[in-house]
């Protein structure tokens, strides 16, 4: 796909709501860009979408490829006599990008505000800090608890309003880059010629636990896993070089290790030798932190062999994800190379 | 209180951190300018029009919203494309993580405050305190591209539109001030061609926010007899002091008894309000309104000022919420003010006192 397009497909899915839970309405839209490929598809009952593509030629074993499709999100867990909202965050969210915010509920569409006390009203103990989540509030311009009520209610779920933008020299920023990026790299390999017969999974509930990828190793039962993802770049301003864990422009990210996984070592030299081999920039993440539905893959029936290869992607997890294209690229390149190789194994 | 909003939003589009108006200037001009006989800009960035009766010796009554909003200024440009800042106005450190700026150096370009993910942060992080020399702003430029576009001195306003969150709920940045501005707008459109004996005179001060120095000195040059100075106020939300309840969103414009304002002018608009139908909710202010009340007021040999607000939540925000109900009846009270002001506060527009020296 052109890059053009492809970066208009991330778009698109980047828009749609699907926080951890509730990756119906994304599903649906990935499933009406990978109709006309041809390749069949079955939906399990935990909502993950699994696709098979026939390739060129048979794998002597079961190759997967996965992305998740849920975005980390809200889930309003009661109403106040003001009509105000109060909510908890569906996987890791710091409260700091939550204060201030606006979100979208997944519903309707309805925008609401994290209602933050103005400075001016603060007293001198709370400048400068941040409430937990529990203490913030939803605003919908409602003023009491009837009228709220009518419009939201207890187990209603909200996201980061959508706000994918070209950003910078090269860079995108949206909500959800992690991991509707994954997404759009899976839809846009199914559509094109495979070396081999392969499989695609687009997870659920990765954002609380990879309780898709669960479902869906024990269906497919893969060989080997390949988790398609963003991952953190710490490489900003005031942060030492040593704990910035990737940096934007430097290429796709393949992992040693992170906090849920220990990647594969073969499958990790291939990769490093494919993209020597092929010229697609890429960098070891450089320190142990975060983690993927590879944890998942890896550790479910009698364990699959995992390769993740990510796009740095800085604020993860945040209403504006940064992420530069050439790297969303390189991973899509080098994925690619990837499946229309032989792999080595044992 | 569509054509407010409508209004409105084409005022928060504008730019204009609190120092940097002059940026806002012709587009200000361009909007507001069929609306009045004449129209300037002063040295300090403020603009301000007349709309003239046609009695030549009438007197003057000001109206008064800022121009400006609180932002950023850039104090450095660092690796990576990062910006360090400095506030423009008082604004609260908890919302900026990861919160979408506009940058107006050389063009106009989008920026991310920096937010360090849940992945990298030792526990407890998120707690601490924050300073927004913690802070950076993103750019997505490099270094070398950066400081051809950004300098030290460049300012940084909030990035987010206005929208409606139900029929009579919005929320945007920079309601402070421009949706009083709206209102002001709006009264002015109320009375259409009707000539009350009176100039008006409206200005969008610049400065409001670094302490009111568009307003005094555009009042100055404007020289009113008497003035209407409008500016958002803190609507009350659960946890705030209990005395807060007498300004609550949805239930009228503010009105202000202050030592700030004139009590005859308050005590006068209240009745008025009353007879018009218009709800307001009188609010006590002892010491500083934190407006430009006392700027329009100490001017020259000192002026008679009305004070309303509109009450606003999530002040100096990205997310500055309102009830749209409450600009229309600052509008519709304005309008009233305006209408009755040359007959029934006759004795302000009496010029040529005989000097007591």
């Amino acid at each position: 796909m052109e890059p053009q397009a492809f970066f208009e497909k991330l778009k698109a899915y980047c828009a749609v709501p699907g926080p951890s839970g509730m990756e119906d309405a994304i599903r649906e839209r990935i499933l009406a860009d990978i109709l006309p490929s041809g390749a069949s598809y079955e939906v399990d009952p935990l909502g993950n979408l699994l696709v098979f593509k026939r390739g060129r030629e048979r794998r002597p074993y079961k190759l997967v490829v996965a992305a998740h499709m849920d975005e980390v999100g809200f889930l309003v867990t009661a109403v106040t006599d003001e009509g105000l909202l109060c909510f908890d965050a569906v996987g890791g969210v710091d409260r700091r990008v939550v204060s201030g915010r606006r979100v979208q509920f997944c519903k309707d569409g309805r925008t609401g505000v994290v209602a933050s006390k103005s400075i001016h009203i603060q007293t001198p103990d709370e400048f400068g800090k941040c409430e937990p989540i529990a203490d913030m509030r939803i605003d919908i311009g409602e003023t009491d608890r009837e009228g709220a009520e009518a419009l939201v209610r207890i187990g209603d779920f909200a996201v980061f309003q959508p706000n994918y933008a070209e950003f910078g020299e090269g860079l995108v920023k949206s909500k959800a880059i992690d991991d509707r990026f994954g997404c759009a790299v899976l839809t846009d390999l199914i559509h094109s010629d495979l070396a081999y017969d392969t499989y695609f999974a687009f997870d659920t509930c990765e954002e609380i636990g990879c309780d898709g990828a669960k479902e869906v190793c024990h269906r497919l039962r893969p060989d080997v896993a390949v988790i398609l993802e963003s991952t953190t770049a710490g490489d900003v301003c005031d942060t030492p070089e040593g704990a910035r864990a990737c940096e934007l422009r430097k290429g796709a990210v393949l992992s040693h290790m992170d906090g849920g996984t220990v990647y594969d070592k073969e499958l990790l030299a291939f990769a490093l030798r494919t993209a020597g081999e092929e010229k697609i920039p890429c960098q070891l993440k450089n320190i142990v932190a975060g983690g993927n539905e590879a944890r998942a893959y890896q550790t479910s029936g009698t364990g699959a062999r995992v390769l993740a290869i990510s796009a740095p992607t800085r604020y993860l997890h945040s209403a504006c994800c940064v992420a530069a294209k050439e790297d969303l690229l390189a991973v899509g390149r080098l994925t690619r190379a990837i499946l229309e190789r032989s792999l080595p194994l044992c | 209180m569509e054509r407010i909003y409508e209004l409105a939003k084409q005022l928060t589009a504008l730019p204009g951190v609190s120092g940097d108006e002059q940026r806002a200037l012709g587009q200000v001009r361009e909007l507001l300018g069929g609306s009045f006989d004449e129209t300037f800009c002063t040295p300090v960035s403020s603009f301000w029009g007349i709309r003239r009766s046609k009695n030549p010796s009438a007197g003057t009554v000001l109206l008064d919203a800022h121009l400006d909003t609180v932002g950023f200024i850039v104090t450095a440009v660092c690796d990576g494309g990062f910006l360090k800042v400095a506030p423009v106005g008082r604004i609260a450190e908890k919302n900026l993580s990861a919160a979408e700026v506009w940058i107006y150096g050389e063009k106009t370009i989008p920026g991310v405050f920096a937010a360090k993910p849940p992945h990298l942060q030792e526990s407890g992080e998120s707690e601490k305190k924050m300073s927004l020399s913690d802070f950076a702003i993103d750019t997505g430029y490099t270094r070398e591209t950066l400081e051809t576009l950004v300098r030290v001195g460049t300012y940084v306003g909030f990035k987010a539109e206005a929208e409606r969150l139900n029929d009579h709920i919005a929320v945007s940045p920079s309601f402070d001030d421009r949706l009083c501005a709206a209102a002001h707008l709006r009264a002015l459109e109320l009375l259409g061609d009707e000539d009350v004996g009176l100039h008006i005179a409206f200005q969008f001060s610049a400065r409001e926010e670094q302490g009111y120095k568009g307003a005094m000195t555009t009042a100055y040059r404007v020289d009113p007899d008497m003035a209407i100075v409008m500016d958002v106020g803190h609507a009350y939300v659960p946890g705030a002091p209990e005395r807060r309840k007498t300004a609550v969103a949805g239930k009228g414009c503010l009105l202000s008894y202050a030592p700030q304002t004139s009590r005859a002018l308050t005590v006068w608009a209240e009745r008025v309000a009353k007879e018009e139908g218009v709800p307001v909710q009188p609010v006590a202010e002892p010491g500083r309104t934190g407006t430009n009340s006392n700027a329009v007021q100490t001017t020259r040999g000192g002026i008679p000022v009305c004070l309303l607000s509109v009450p606003l939540k999530n002040m100096h925000t990205a997310n500055e919420v309102v009830d749209l109900r409450d600009a229309r009846a600052a509008a519709d009270l304005v309008a009233a003010l305006l209408r009755r002001a040359a007959k029934e506060q006759e004795g302000l527009f009496r010029h040529g006192t005989a000097s007591l020296l």
